[in-house]
């Protein structure tokens, strides 16, 4: 006898194909820009890194190149989808996922740390508070890759078009200051994010690969809602939806 | 064996004639104001009581461990397998993190391409097999260049024959390929590499955001590694449990 565990259908086509889309983005975009900076004081790469993609492309100018136009489609893709379904799609996800005050901030952090502990075999007297749709790592982890996006995506394009567009040396240093400190804002924002992505690549794949499923084909169980999420389980109860 | 292009300076050949500014300007086309390599003067009295000057030809010094190679984040500056050190313009941003890097202040941004100038040793005219603009122009024969691992060339019979310093400090001594004869007077201070303060943003990002980043990504997935590894442990424990207690049954 099959027993097929009820679903509901949580995520639609065009979330999961922006998410995949986000993910190849960033994979490609991480390791190209791993790729460009080959100086020994600033590298974030081990030096065969660059040398080796700089071979591959035909030197760092194909690889600027790359890493820039990339970074367009990608924040121009996102953008103009963040436009067309901001009422369905973005507006929702805000209101669940931003951190705005140090109550909400506080309660996510503290969430957080007994889920960490409790990884470890930690804190096991203290369970985590019920989840909404997301729990308070996710809510930290989408405020900051939110936030880590805006100043990357504003960052990158300031970093790829200024030398093209600008006049540095009539500024008397100072959009070449700008450039400097936008830098230090695109890696710094860059860490963040690949900090947070290795807590949530390895929450997705090993902890709770049902959520990888649903990112996978749409389709969440209803008993893992229930359990992992008991207070969106209340509300897709109230809206008649289980 | 690859070649090891070195550049001399004989002081006590040089005139000041600035020929060989000259004519490194109208080789690079530099902007008014601007120069690729220079002249110091430096003015002394002797012990006899007499007033002295002494002249530096310099210019980048082609080191063995560049700084400014170092600090760019575009991988524009670059060292060639020769020992030059070249920018490639194509992907120079501008940004003059390499400025205050370099210790003998021979780069600067220039105003008409918006990108890092510097001496390249005339890398194109080498490459056809000629001399730098200022070695072929230098009236007093001041300036001599070649390649140092060729043991037949001028360069390596000069640098046995004389006397030769480099423009070191305790604080400075990145391996500069340019020498000078001083006919045994010491370099004044004057004329010695100094240490420059760098930028801020460039300090913030050497010393404190790469290396937080890479030592927290590491941190994370040794956390998650162990968070892994700690869950087979305790999968595996768990079967071999339920195994024992049917086993009984």
């Amino acid at each position: 006898m099959s027993s097929i565990k009820p679903t509901i259908k949580v995520r639609t086509k065009d979330v999961i194909a922006i998410h995949w889309f986000n993910a190849f983005f960033w994979l490609t975009l991480v390791l190209t820009g791993f790729g460009i900076i080959s100086g020994d004081f600033v590298r974030l790469a081990p030096a065969f890194w660059p040398t080796f993609l700089q071979n591959v492309l035909g030197g760092n100018a194909n690889l600027v190149l790359l890493h820039g136009i990339g970074g367009m489609v990608w924040a121009g893709v996102i953008g103009v989808y963040a436009l067309l379904n901001a009422k369905r799609v973005v507006l929702p996800f805000l209101k669940n996922v931003l951190v705005l005050t140090p109550k909400a901030a506080i309660a996510d952090v503290s969430s957080m740390v007994i889920t960490l502990a409790h990884l470890f075999g930690l804190l096991k007297h203290k369970s985590v508070p019920p989840q909404g749709r997301y729990n308070g790592a996710q809510r930290l982890l989408g405020t900051m890759i939110i936030a880590c996006s805006l100043a990357i995506a504003v960052t990158g394009m300031y970093l790829f078009l200024s030398p093209m567009l600008l006049d540095f040396a009539a500024s008397a240093g100072v959009l070449g200051g700008v450039f400097r400190w936008a830098l230090v804002i695109h890696l710094a924002a860059v860490l963040l994010v690949l900090l947070g992505l290795v807590a949530h690549i390895y929450f997705a794949v090993v902890e709770e690969p049902e959520s990888l499923e649903t990112m996978k084909s749409g389709e969440a169980e209803v008993a893992f809602i229930k359990h992992h999420n008991p207070l969106w389980y209340a509300e897709l109860e109230r809206e008649g939806k289980v | 064996m690859v070649a090891k292009y070195v550049m001399l300076a004989d002081t006590t050949r040089c005139i000041n004639c600035k020929a060989c500014e000259v004519a490194c300007r109208a080789e690079w086309d530099t902007p008014l104001g601007y120069s690729r390599d220079w002249v110091k003067e430096v003015e002394y009295v002797n012990a006899k009581g007499l007033p002295e000057v002494q002249l530096f030809p310099g210019r980048c010094q082609h080191c063995d461990d560049p700084p400014c190679v170092e600090v760019c984040p575009s991988g524009a500056s670059w060292k060639r397998e020769d020992g030059i050190v070249l920018v490639d313009h194509a992907i120079c941003s501008g940004c003059e993190l390499c400025v205050p890097a370099c210790p003998y202040e021979a780069r600067w941004l220039n105003p008409v391409t918006n990108t890092i100038s510097k001496c390249t040793f005339c890398q194109p005219r080498i490459d056809k097999g000629l001399q730098p603009a200022c070695v072929d122009t230098c009236v007093g024969r001041a300036l001599i260049f070649g390649d140092a691992n060729d043991p037949n060339s001028e360069v390596s019979q000069l640098l046995k024959a004389k006397e030769w310093q480099k423009l070191v400090t305790d604080e400075v001594n990145i391996g500069p390929n340019h020498y000078y004869y001083t006919a045994g007077k010491a370099i004044p201070d004057t004329v010695m590499p100094k240490l420059n303060e760098r930028h801020l943003s460039g300090k913030l990002m050497e010393n404190i955001v790469n290396p937080l980043g890479t030592l927290g990504i590491g941190g994370m997935m040794a956390v998650f590694l162990g968070a892994g590894i700690k869950k087979l442990i305790d999968r595996r424990q768990d079967v071999s449990n339920k195994e024992g207690s049917h086993e009984q049954h």
